[in-house]
Parts: C-alpha cells; sequence; structure tokens
C-alpha cells in the first residue's frame, strides 16, 4: 500500500524532485566511474605507483559523501516544506506520524534507490571512457570498454548509502517532531526582511576585498618559498581568500540592492521595483546559501583548472622531455664507437628499430651547439618527422622551447649570416624549426640548436656526444638504471678522439621513456583526474542548491507574479523578468569565484607560463576549465528556468 | 449557495479568464477579442483590482505596493513618490509607508490594495470580496473608503460580496444565482439602512442563507 501511494506521489511531485533525482544521479554516477577507474586492475598495472589514484580517489570520495549529505539534505528538507500541507492533511485524516513518516521514506527511498541504479549504469560507461583517457594520457593501445567493478559498485552504494541515510534519518525526525499545526501553516510564516546599515556593509565589503588582497599576496611569496614553511603561506592564503569570498558574497549583492533601492530613478524604471522586490528577498534569505555556493565554486573552478593544467603541463612537457625511447648524453669527446657496445647493451634487452650516435659540435665564439644536418635527419626520422633538405651555404635553428623563440628570431634579424672556418652560411627557407627533440641534453643543451651541412659540421670539435635509439614497444621502466648501472660499471670501455682529453667533470645523461611515464605521470594523471573528480561534483552539488533556492520559492513567485499579471504586465514581459531574476541568482554566486579563477588563470601564465613548454597551454585550459564550468552550470541554470517559467506562467497553474 | 458564479463572472470581466461564449464590452472595447498584449494594456489602463486576501508584495513596503502600480504603468520616477504620498493621506496610511504588509494589520492591508487599485486612475475597480478577511471595524473602514473613491474620483467599482451589509454600500446590485442574473436593485435615494433591508427581503426570497450579490 505504501509503495503504490508514494510511487503515485512521486508522479505528482514530478516537478520537485526532478531537479533533485538528477543530482542524485549524476553524483553517483561520477562516484561510481572514478572508483571503477581507481579500481580497475588496468590502469592499476601501468605503473609501480598507480594506487595512489585509488587512494586519491577514495579520500576525496569520503569528501564528496560528506558534503553530498548537506545537500542530500537540503533538499529533502526542501521537498519536506513543499509537502507540509499534504502531511498534515493525512495526519487530519486520522493516519499515523509514523504512517506519514514512512510514506515519506519510501518514496525517498525509491527516489534514491532508482538514482542508484540509474547513476551505477551511467557510471560504468562513463568509467569506460575515463579508463581510454587515462591509457590515452600513457600512450598505451586502447579501445572503449565498459567497466563493471562490483569493488567500486559496493564502495559507491556504501556512500551512497552514508550520504543518503543520514539526511532520510534527519527528516524523518522532522516529521515525527512537528506539530499538525505546524505543518498545516509553515508557509504562511512571515518572511523578515532587514538589512544592516549601509556604512556597515561597506565596511565588511572593503575588510572581505582586503583579506582577499592580503590572500592574493601570501599566495604570490609561498612560490618563492622553498621550505616547508611554504604551506603556512599556502594554508593563510586560502583560508584569507575563501573567507573574502564568503563575506563578499553576503555583503555585495546587499550593497548593490540597498544602493538601486536609494536611487528613485532606477527603482521607479520599468519593472525594476517587482525585480529588486523579488531579488532583495533571495539576498537576505539564502545570503549564506549562495556565499556558500561561492565558496564551492572558488573551489571547483580552482581545482578544475590546477587539476588539468598540472597535467595536460606534464603531458606537454614529457613530449619534450622523453621524445625518444632510449637515450644516452655524454658530455665528453668520446669517438662514435664508444657507444657501440651501449647499443649492443640495449638490443640484448630490446628489440631495436633504428638508432643514431651522432655529436653536438661546439660552435667558435659562440653560445650555442651544433648538429649535423645528417644526424637531424636521423632524428627526425625516429620521431617520425619528415626530413629537411638545405643547401651547402645555409644553415637552420631548431628551437622547441617557445619562451627562446623570440631571441632567436631577434638575433636572426640582427646577424643574418654566420661565418664558419671560412664559410658563410645564410639562413634556410624556414629558418626555425620547432618540434619536441628535447634540447637540454639530447639534441641540444641550452633549448636550441644550430643544424650546419655535414662537411661544415665535420669540421667543427664534437665535444659532446649521443646516442639515441627507437625500440620495438618503447623499452621498459627499468631500463634507465639497467643502463646507468652498465655506463657506470668497468664493463663499458670509451674511447676518447685523437687529440683531444676528457673534461674534469663529464655529465653523463641517461633518458629512457618508459621510466619517465611510469614515475612522473602517474602522480600527475592523479592530480588532475582527482580534481576533475572533486570539482565537477562541486559544480553539480552548487549548481543543485540554487536550483533548489529558486524552486522553492516557486509558491511565493507564483502568487507575486500573478498580482503583476492582474496589474497589466504582459506574458512577455513576465517572462522576461523570470529570466532576469533567474540569471540574477545564478550569477550572484559566480562572480568572484570567476573573477578568481582569470585572476588564478593568468597568475599561472605569468609564474609558470615559461616552464610549460607547449605554448598557450595555460591560457587553454583556463579556457576549457570555464567552458566545461559552463556547460554544467548552464545545464542547471537552463533546467531551472525551463521548471520555474512553466509554473510560474501557464495560467492554468496559478 | 456558492456556485452563483460571481467570480467567474469578475474573472472574465478582468480578462483573467476567457469566455466560453459572449462578449463583454467594456468602454466601446470587447474585452473577449483581444490579444495578450493588449490585454496588458487594457488592464493597466483601465482596471484596478482588490482581493480578499489583499494580494500585496511581501518583498515591498507598503509605498513600494502602490507605486508598483505606477511604474509598471510607466508613471515617471519623479512623480511617483508625490502622488502615492498625496493617495495614502487621503486614504489614511501615511503613517504605515515604510512597513512591510506582515508588519500591518489586515484593514490596512487592504487600504494599500485599494490604494494600489486606484492609484492610476482606473476606470473599474474590480473587488472579490474585499472584506472578506477583515474585521467588522475594518470592514467597516474600507467599505467607506471605497465609496469615498466612488464619489471623488468617479471610478466604476464593481464589488462582489455574499455580505448584506457590504452590499448595502453600493448603489446597484445585482444577484446572481446558478449563473444567472436572479434581479437586480437600485438604491436611489434610499437610506442604507433601507437599502440593507431590502437586500434581505430578496435574499430571503432566494433562499436565505448566502447568496451572491455584485
Amino acid at each position: 500500500m505504501y509503495s503504490k501511494l508514494a510511487f503515485r506521489n512521486i508522479r505528482r511531485s514530478l516537478r520537485d524532485y526532478i531537479i533533485y533525482f538528477v543530482t542524485l544521479t549524476l553524483t553517483a554516477s561520477l562516484m561510481y566511474s572514478f572508483l571503477a577507474l581507481g579500481f580497475s586492475p588496468d590502469i592499476l598495472a601501468m605503473t609501480e605507483n598507480m594506487s595512489m589514484l585509488t587512494s586519491g580517489i577514495l579520500m576525496l570520495s569520503v569528501l564528496v559523501a560528506l558534503l553530498s549529505s548537506f545537500i542530500v539534505g537540503y533538499a529533502i528538507r526542501f521537498m519536506l516544506s513543499q509537502r507540509k500541507k499534504e502531511f498534515a492533511a493525512y495526519e487530519l485524516m486520522g493516519m499515523e506520524v509514523k504512517t506519514v513518516r514512512n510514506l515519506f521514506l519510501v518514496e525517498n527511498s525509491m527516489i534514491g534507490g532508482a538514482a542508484f541504479l540509474l547513476g551505477s549504469l551511467l557510471g560504468t560507461g562513463l568509467s569506460g571512457l575515463l579508463n581510454q583517457v587515462v591509457q590515452n594520457i600513457f600512450e598505451v593501445t586502447h579501445h572503449y570498454q565498459v567497466l563493471f567493478s562490483l569493488r567500486a559498485l559496493g564502495t559507491t552504494f556504501f556512500f551512497f548509502v552514508l550520504m543518503y541515510g543520514f539526511s532520510m534519518l534527519r527528516a524523518a525526525k522532522v516529521i515525527r517532531r512537528q506539530k499538525v499545526i505546524e505543518l498545516l501553516y509553515d508557509n504562511q510564516k512571515n518572511e523578515e526582511v532587514g538589512y544592516q546599515p549601509l556604512y556597515r556593509s561597506v565596511l565588511t565589503g572593503l575588510l572581505s576585498l582586503a583579506a582577499m588582497v592580503a590572500g592574493v599576496i601570501l599566495l604570490e611569496k609561498a612560490l618563492h618559498i622553498q621550505t616547508n614553511e611554504a604551506m603556512l603561506y599556502w594554508s593563510g592564503a586560502c583560508l584569507l581568500i575563501l573567507a573574502g569570498v564568503y563575506e563578499l558574497h553576503r555583503k555585495v549583492p546587499v550593497l548593490l540592492y540597498q544602493l538601486a533601492k536609494r536611487n528613485p530613478r532606477r527603482k521607479y524604471r520599468g519593472e525594476n521595483l517587482f525585480f529588486l522586490g523579488q531579488i532583495g528577498r533571495r539576498i537576505q534569505s539564502s545570503g549564506r546559501t549562495m556565499a556558500f555556493v561561492a565558496i564551492l565554486l572558488t573551489v571547483s573552478l580552482a581545482t578544475m583548472f590546477v587539476g588539468l593544467t598540472m597535467g595536460a603541463g606534464y603531458k606537454a612537457n614529457m613530449e619534450a622531455y622523453y621524445p625518444y625511447d632510449a637515450g644516452v648524453a655524454i658530455d665528453a669527446p668520446l669517438t662514435k664507437n664508444s657507444m657501440d657496445s651501449v647499443r649492443s647493451f640495449v638490443e640484448e634487452r630490446c628489440e631495436a628499430e633504428d638508432s643514431v650516435t651522432y655529436y653536438l659540435y661546439a660552435v667558435p665564439n659562440e653560445a650555442i651547439e651544433a648538429l649535423a644536418l645528417s644526424d637531424y635527419n636521423h632524428l627526425r626520422e625516429i620521431l617520425g618527422l619528415s626530413p629537411v633538405s638545405m643547401s651547402d651555404n645555409e644553415f637552420l635553428i631548431h628551437c622547441d622551447t617557445w619562451n627562446y623563440m623570440d631571441g632567436t628570431r631577434q638575433r636572426l634579424e640582427q646577424q643574418p649570416e654566420i661565418t664558419l672556418n671560412g664559410r658563410t652560411l645564410t639562413p634556410a627557407e624556414t629558418p626555425i624549426l620547432t618540434e619536441p627533440m628535447e634540447q637540454y641534453q639530447m639534441a641540444g643543451t641550452k633549448g636550441y640548436v644550430l643544424v650546419l651541412p655535414d662537411e661544415v659540421a665535420s669540421r667543427l670539435s664534437g665535444e659532446k656526444i649521443r646516442l639515441v635509439m627507437k625500440l620495438e614497444d618503447s623499452g621498459y621502466p627499468e631500463l634507465k638504471n639497467e643502463l646507468k648501472q652498465f655506463l657506470n660499471s668497468g664493463k663499458w670501455q670509451p674511447d676518447i678522439q685523437l687529440g683531444q682529453g676528457l673534461p674534469e667533470r663529464v655529465t653523463m645523461g641517461v633518458t629512457v621513456k618508459a621510466w619517465g611515464v611510469a614515475n612522473s605521470l602517474t602522480g600527475f594523471t592523479t592530480l588532475s583526474f582527482c580534481g576533475l573528480y572533486l570539482s565537477v561534483i562541486f559544480i553539480i552539488l552548487s549548481c543543485s542548491v540554487l536550483a533548489f533556492e529558486q524552486l522553492s520559492a516557486i509558491d511565493r513567485n507564483q502568487k507575486n507574479y500573478a498580482v503583476i499579471d492582474r496589474l497589466g504586465v504582459s506574458g512577455h514581459r513576465q517572462a522576461s523578468l523570470i529570466r532576469k531574476e533567474l540569471s540574477t541568482v545564478f550569477l550572484i554566486p559566480l562572480f568572484f569565484p570567476i573573477v578568481l579563477t582569470v585572476l588564478l588563470i593568468v597568475g599561472t601564465q605569468f609564474f609558470f607560463g615559461d616552464a610549460i613548454l607547449q605554448e598557450g597551454l595555460v591560457l587553454f585550459y583556463g579556457l576549457v576549465t570555464i567552458l566545461l564550468f559552463c556547460a554544467i552550470y548552464l545545464t542547471y541554470f537552463g533546467a531551472t528556468m525551463f521548471l520555474f517559467r512553466r509554473v510560474i506562467l501557464r495560467p492554468e497553474m496559478r | 449557495m456558492t456556485h452563483g458564479g460571481k467570480t467567474t463572472l469578475l474573472n472574465c470581466i478582468s480578462t483573467i479568464d476567457t469566455v466560453s461564449t459572449g462578449h463583454i464590452y467594456l468602454d466601446g472595447t470587447d474585452v473577449t477579442e483581444i490579444n495578450e498584449k493588449q490585454i496588458a494594456r487594457f488592464r493597466r489602463k483601465n482596471l484596478g483590482f482588490v482581493f480578499q486576501d489583499f494580494n500585496l508584495l511581501d518583498t515591498l513596503t507598503i509605498s513600494e505596493n502602490i507605486a508598483l502600480a505606477l511604474t509598471i504603468n510607466k508613471i515617471p520616477a519623479g512623480e511617483i513618490d508625490g502622488r502615492v504620498r498625496e493617495l495614502t493621506g487621503k486614504l489614511n496610511i501615511t503613517d504605515i509607508l515604510d512597513k512591510y504588509p506582515y508588519q500591518v494589520s489586515g484593514g490596512q492591508k487592504q487600504r494599500c490594495a485599494c490604494a494600489r487599485a486606484i492609484i492610476n486612475n482606473p476606470k473599474l475597480i474590480l473587488a472579490d470580496e474585499p472584506t472578506g478577511a477583515l474585521d467588522s471595524h475594518s470592514s467597516q473602514m474600507l467599505l467607506s473608503t471605497i465609496q469615498s473613491i466612488n464619489e471623488t474620483m468617479g471610478a466604476t467599482i464593481l464589488m462582489v460580496t455574499h455580505d448584506a451589509f457590504s452590499a448595502s454600500y453600493a448603489n446597484r446590485i445585482f444577484f446572481l444565482q446558478d449563473g444567472a442574473i436572479f434581479m437586480e436593485i437600485l438604491k436611489g435615494n434610499d437610506s442604507r439602512r433601507t437599502f440593507f433591508n431590502k437586500i434581505l427581503d430578496v435574499l430571503t426570497m432566494m433562499g436565505g442563507g448566502v447568496n451572491d450579490v455584485l
């Protein structure tokens, strides 16, 4: 009987339940998909320290469950308030309080159960996609496959019950304790409207702004501190910024509202008076909620941006740091034969597809090294790039570090010709090439290299020797240590070129792409995925709160819009007022999070832009963050607008 | 009897509801034939509303509730405060202008609603059970106010009520029964007491109890 009545009630209250249901489903879906990713044996097998991702996602899930339980509680309170009269009617008809409570619990259990099942189903599909993204980051051959994980399902269920159970118990307590009269007349209670004096709002606003500025200054200082003291600065900065965001979102809308009401021209223009009344009540009754949402959004946007940029930034840098499967760099004038045994050592362990041994030549009187064109083209071939050609009296510069690009161009303009060993060379048709070749160890040591015709290069002194190898299946992480041990053991006997001597200190470097991927990418993947997980859920929860805030006032709003309808405001103007009201409610908590995110993007570009080798990456991921955020935010905004307009503007619903 | 059709009639006249057959002419305009945009303009220019449950906006002060009707009618901002003060002075509610509706009594709320209804000098004021939520003292005060509005401002007031006492303030009464006009009586030169007795007689003729008068 309960279930039948509960089911009927759900259908009747579909309008109130829809946002709630969508939020629960999305939370369950994201939780399941990220947990499934964290538990995936394929992903865990990728690197030794991949369990870092599992731990991160599990820890964040606890946080997500905790926060979600507040939002679910909020949503349940909203629905309770919508249906108090109905419950009072049941009680007046003689239904026991226990029965009413059970009815509400059955209803919510049905919704929660359906949301969990649908969420898990969607999550299963989504986890397959996430799996592919991770495999793509690690450059592992991949294809889409549905990821079902019993462990992830069980963990999601546990967290779901945790966040849902507490809220349900609280709701049951409210129903049990409230008297019929309270249930009957609760929504007729007057809403108190009162504001602080203007000067106090201004003062608090200024103090909040000062706190935010102080936070940004601390943040800037923290960037220059290498000790543990930096943590103190970071915490202080975050605390000040978030406190500033909270208070500013409490005070600025009040301030603007009070100023608008003081100006008769603005107040009495068109339907502004009505609009100000609508917004004023929101600011008054939901000020704290909106400020809390502003904090959530600030954290979400910052987490998403930092996560995505760090992940992508590292990937971009890795392409440049490890373009070759294996490489050995020795800053000594050795003969090319010295590298034969090194190559044989690698070939014993991995099948080599290609290899090249070459010199970095010293250019007299210039702070640049040179490569012979044939060696350069061989490196390009290994990297899958097309070879370049130039005549015997030309040169080109390879520079894959964008921050040296302008300087290189200027230098070329100032000094278009170079003379080496009596031969004058001019720039090739394309004088600067920029593909990632790793120019701090392998293809140069300064971030750029001069490419010379073979004949010119051969007359220079080859002071640094390099070996680059292309391996089948890209090698394996342990190869790096094995190679190092071999080079440092007595088994390797290098020959020095005739007439040359060893420098005082010989720098030796070994680079293995598989090792780089295994030991560094994991941390960054973990950071970016955890950041994405947390931020998307935070955004969804924030949007839900805003949607509920608006929908909870729908009955009062319905009455208010009916009044202006009778006063002669056309349906078209009412629709425009609804749009304006909802946009303002959704925009108020967005202002400072967006400003801070833009500042964060600009700051990151300023401080770290040079360190990331792909130009424009920070700005690109800043844009991705804002677009992704807008997509989620606008979806919720659209859904709320649809429901709100549907109820307010349909005459039969008035 | 509670299904005489008075509120439906009022809603149709006020363009809130639509008629299934027939036409309603107000000052030469057929209000059943005008489009949504024209309806809104028609309401702004010609109609004023007073409801049993006041229909004031809790989000605005008493003064702002009255000013709202002016702003919607696009009256210049500079004139609004003056007009509100002038009218509220006549209705004796100047001391509550900065209060919110929940801070004032039912009678004061209804006088505020009256002020909002008449501030644009409408041709027709529609009052749906305006005394329904008021005590007898407040009802008498409100009815006197409505009467003086009619006399001093020359506005036509169409009031629906169940209450014979409220109806006795009118000059012309239509009695509705089962959706049709049962009888019409005019006050003429009668005193209010005589007119009240006439109303009671008609109600007795109609079957007593609660009746609809317009």
